[in-house]
């Protein structure tokens, strides 16, 4: 009875060491993969969400971003994400009013300055002509969910939401 | 001396003649050098000299593993190079491409947060049931300190757990090593009376935090309660929550991995908080390889209990003649037992029969994923000084 075990042991173990061998040739990617082709993707509260449509702008562009709700206890608020870019085309003050949900009328007006050196903090005011949308006065980045931020070659406002 | 040990007391592997050790390392040294083949053929001078450097390291303690039938000293020379390197080559990436050691929102958006493999437990459900990654990173690369993506990462994990299961806390975790540098400086432990049902809060962390984590949506020990934040990088403060979160982290760290291992001689972190070390535990029972206590020549005088730096033998466990789940297989006990009654085993064999064979089968898979994942590490961290140096 001992000798099927032992047997099955050593084949197994003989197998590990084989595995170790073709990790770095073959299981890491195998794996990694197979990781990819699960079909998941990084949280939206991070990411700001599928892009709904792009309106083209002078010289620049504004993607409007679907919006994007907290899940469970997630301590942010809902918002929608807009993205200005490319940075060098903006204007030096930006006073945008945008169609958000696409009905035809701005829902919102973003007012930011563009300096020069990419390294000084941002600051947007957001007027609301849609009550859908929250107002934002002199705010930075202290909330994922209410924001400017400069990511690589947009400036990205997230502008919240009044209902959940 | 350790040869009349061995004639006494016939569980203990005799040391080996350097010719025999020499053979027995032939195959780690092609491998290392394999490995380091990358960083030789680059033109950066630190990198070539670092990968050298690294693959004859790995040799030289492997060599040494099979010249003195030892295994934990050696490994340990391995393992605190790899806690003290990983922080160096991290931090000065960090500081070269973002210039703080503090994680902006800006590249968190930009899913350029660096994954390790800590996260990864508890991200498990909430990517089962709504099919989200609730972590600031990339799936696949994306630039700056994103590294290789989170897919890399997980996979990487994935192959690594399945040739050492719990052994991945001794072999390829690059935070470990800090704490088990520290624990290696006294002589003796000031502290030797803890408390056993320490050992289960890692579990009780781990599921707080799983269920934190798809509650909040986001990695909670990542934001709340890893020590390593402190020498690694963390979210930048941007209000009180960030500063409290920070404080957190740099008091976890001087505790759990500066201040308890010397006290104690264990690696307290590990032990008692690692939530991740819980989850890998699991992977013990998957794993073909495993320590028994052979109870035949067994007295006991718990010099194993005493040795292993996880308290992952109890005195009911050696009764039993194993260890407990825990076990990361760092071969404390083994090198620990005078009379060699704790042996490396493989499942289904006889225990203590042919435990070297067990051993060598182990080492073999454990160091080669040690050359090439942590070896890897080693060589950044030794090129970042060296680039300083040279």
């Amino acid at each position: 009875m001992k000798w099927p075990t032992s047997k099955l042991g050593y084949t197994a173990a003989g197998m590990t060491v084989l595995a170790a061998v073709l990790v770095p040739f073959l299981l890491m990617g195998l794996f990694t993969n197979g990781f990819t082709k699960l079909g998941l993707h990084v949280d939206q509260m991070y990411s700001g969400g599928p892009t709904a449509r792009t309106i083209q702008e002078d010289g620049y562009t504004v993607t409007i971003h679907k919006a994007v709700y907290p899940h469970l206890l997630q301590t942010e608020k809902p918002f929608v994400q807009l993205d200005w870019k490319p940075v060098n085309a903006l204007p030096q003050h930006v006073s945008d009013a945008v169609d958000v949900d696409g009905d035809g009328q701005p829902d919102v007006r973003v007012i930011f300055d563009v300096p020069k050196d990419p390294k000084t903090p941002l600051r947007v005011d957001v007027d609301t002509l849609n009550p859908r949308y929250q107002a934002m006065r002199n705010v930075g980045k202290q909330k994922f969910s209410e924001l400017i931020v400069r990511v690589d070659d947009a400036i990205l406002v997230r502008v919240p939401l009044t209902g959940r | 001396m350790a040869d009349a040990a061995c004639t006494a007391f016939p569980g203990r592997t005799p040391p080996r003649n350097w010719g025999r050790a020499l053979l027995l390392t032939l195959p780690i040294a092609l491998w290392s050098l394999f490995m380091s083949l990358r960083g030789l053929m680059q033109q950066d001078r630190s990198l070539q000299i670092a990968s050298g450097l690294t693959a004859a390291f790995m040799v030289v303690l492997f060599y040494m593993m099979m010249k003195t039938s030892s295994t934990y000293r050696w490994r340990r020379w391995f393992f605190v190079a790899l806690g003290v390197l990983f922080p160096i080559g991290f931090i000065h990436n960090v500081m070269v491409l973002r210039g703080s050691m503090g994680i902006p929102i800006e590249e968190m958006i930009a899913g350029r947060t660096p994954f390790c493999f800590l996260p990864i437990p508890l991200l498990i459900l909430p990517a089962a049931l709504t099919k989200t990654l609730v972590f600031p990173g990339s799936l696949l690369p994306g630039g700056g300190m994103s590294g290789a993506g989170m897919a890399a990462m997980a996979g990487l994990w994935l192959a690594i757990t399945l040739v050492v299961g719990k052994g991945w806390c001794s072999y390829a975790c690059f935070f470990g090593g800090i704490e088990e540098g520290m624990a290696a400086l006294p002589k003796k432990a000031q502290w030797k009376k803890l408390d056993p049902r320490l050992r289960l809060v890692p579990w009780a962390v781990l599921l707080a935090m799983v269920l934190l984590s798809l509650a909040l949506f986001e990695p909670a020990y990542c934001m709340w309660l890893c020590p390593f934040k402190a020498v690694s990088e963390y979210v930048a403060a941007r209000n009180t929550v960030g500063l409290v979160q920070n404080g957190i982290f740099v008091v976890l760290f001087g505790a759990l991995v500066i201040v308890l291992p010397v006290l104690t001689k264990k690696r307290t972190q590990c032990t008692f908080l690692c939530p991740f070390g819980a989850f890998q535990s699991i992977f013990n029972k998957t794993s073909v390889f495993d320590i028994k206590i052979d109870r035949t020549i067994c007295s006991p005088c718990v010099l194993c209990q005493k040795s292993c730096p996880t308290m992952s033998l109890s005195d009911d466990s050696i009764k039993k003649g194993e260890t407990l789940m825990s076990c990361m297989k760092c071969g404390a006990c083994v090198d620990a037992c005078p009379k060699g009654a704790a042996v490396w085993h493989i499942r289904g064999t006889q225990v203590a029969v042919k435990p070297e064979r067990a051993r060598l089968m182990f080492l073999y898979s454990a160091w080669a994923m040690a050359a090439m994942f942590g070896g890897s590490i080693i060589t950044q961290g030794l090129a970042t000084i060296l680039q300083r140096v040279i």
